[in-house]
């Protein structure tokens, strides 16, 4: 099981946060404790600094899928809701796992995917394409989509393509946020209040979405 | 895959790397359909800009290498006044109101085209912002760049040259002033 870390509650949700391609960011720590404070247990993975891989999308192609899914069993085995919350690129390798576990397992997931990077290939003037990450049969997928972002017009293909390796999507568009929003060199007065509110934001997305 | 990837990673990379990478040359293939209104509400395709090479820009006023190269773009549009080069900048996916307040910030003398709903976005497969296009005069995309440059200097300028140099004597009569277009 790759390298975790740990903040325990006593709640009966346990978050499995999966830090993005760009490392693990001083805020999503502090989300991280905040959740535990209002009871939701989170085990927070850096996949690049857990595998020492270089801080580049493709490391997280490198990412043991099998790691990655003993992780989502151990997590279940505990008994709490388990949510799932993957940035970036490391959609990929947590969709991979998911795709490992029996549909029974699979199901009883949330997942949450901060602006998903699926592609394969995406050079102008030619159309995208998605990886196949294998099937997803059963699984509840929700896309957090910035709406400042250059991904955002292809949000309905990556949906598409979603639900056809059989995962059951939704999505939300954040209004006035760019992808990462929590680790700019120049963010807004917006995007720093935000990110000082991630925990606030994932429990209201969740909730709203009946992930329990 | 590396460069596919990186150019996946959007604004968010770019924005940490500051100069672009090399131009792109292509085997000049028919561009996509462009149909987009300026701000003053009138519709313009690229047939509005026929006979003339094309730099269209798209960006958006939340992308910072994109705000970063612009004022080298009105830079080269003062430069090169008078030559057979437009200029063209489509916002992808923002309300008039958000390309407006930035506007009221930096003053540009080129053309600005709204893509609020994203499909000239689309069509044009653009993944990553800013990503620019140059069109020679038949239309056709010769040249693509995905990241910032400067545009009046070096390497941009040289391929803008490349392809004002393969204009018509006729077009070339006109732009120095032998010759009065019709």
């Amino acid at each position: 099981m790759p390298d975790y870390r740990a903040f325990p509650a006593e709640g009966a949700r346990l978050l499995l946060w999966v830090a993005s391609e760009r490392g693990r960011a001083e805020p999503e720590l502090q989300a991280a404790q905040q959740l535990a404070e209002r009871g939701m247990a989170v085990w927070s993975l850096d996949p690049v600094s857990a595998y020492f891989l270089p801080q580049l999308p493709s490391s997280m192609d490198s990412v043991p899928v099998q790691d990655m899914a003993d992780w989502l069993r151990a997590a279940q085995a505990g008994g709490k809701r388990v949510v799932v919350y993957a940035v970036s690129r490391a959609a990929v390798p947590l969709l991979r796992a998911a795709a490992l576990l029996q549909p029974v397992e699979r199901q009883q997931l949330c997942v949450l995917l901060m602006y998903p990077n699926l592609y394969t290939v995406a050079e102008p003037l030619t159309a995208p394409d998605f990886l196949d990450v294998g099937r997803l049969s059963g699984l509840p997928v929700r896309v957090l989509q910035p709406r400042r972002s250059a991904a955002t017009p292809w949000l309905p293909g990556l949906l598409d393509h979603l639900t056809k390796q059989g995962a059951l999507t939704s999505h939300v568009i954040l209004e006035n946020l760019r992808e990462g929003y929590w680790m700019r060199e120049t963010p807004t007065e917006f995007e720093m209040a935000e990110s000082r509110r991630m925990d606030a934001m994932l429990l209201r997305e969740l909730n709203d979405w009946g992930c329990q | 895959m590396k460069r596919l990837l990186m150019a996946c990673a959007l604004g968010l990379l770019l924005n940490v790397g500051a100069q672009a990478a090399g131009f792109e040359a292509r085997a000049a293939t028919p561009a996509p359909e462009l149909k987009a209104q300026d701000l003053t509400g009138a519709t313009r395709t690229l047939a509005d800009y026929r006979g003339k090479v094309v730099l269209l820009n798209f960006w958006a006023s939340w992308c910072p290498p994109c705000l970063r190269e612009m004022p080298s773009m009105e830079r080269l549009r003062v430069k090169m006044k008078g030559r057979p080069l437009a200029i063209v900048a489509l916002d992808s996916a923002e309300t008039p109101e958000e390309v407006n307040a930035f506007l009221f910030k930096m003053k540009l003398g080129f053309p600005i085209l709204l893509d609020p709903d994203g499909s000239n976005t689309q069509r044009w497969k653009v993944f990553a912002l800013p990503t620019t296009f140059l069109l020679d005069a038949q239309g056709r995309v010769r040249y693509v760049l995905t990241g910032p440059t400067e545009w009046d200097e070096d390497e941009a300028l040289e391929v803008i040259e490349s392809l004002l140099a393969e204009l018509p004597a006729r077009s070339k009569q006109r732009e120095s002033g032998r010759l009065t277009p019709r």
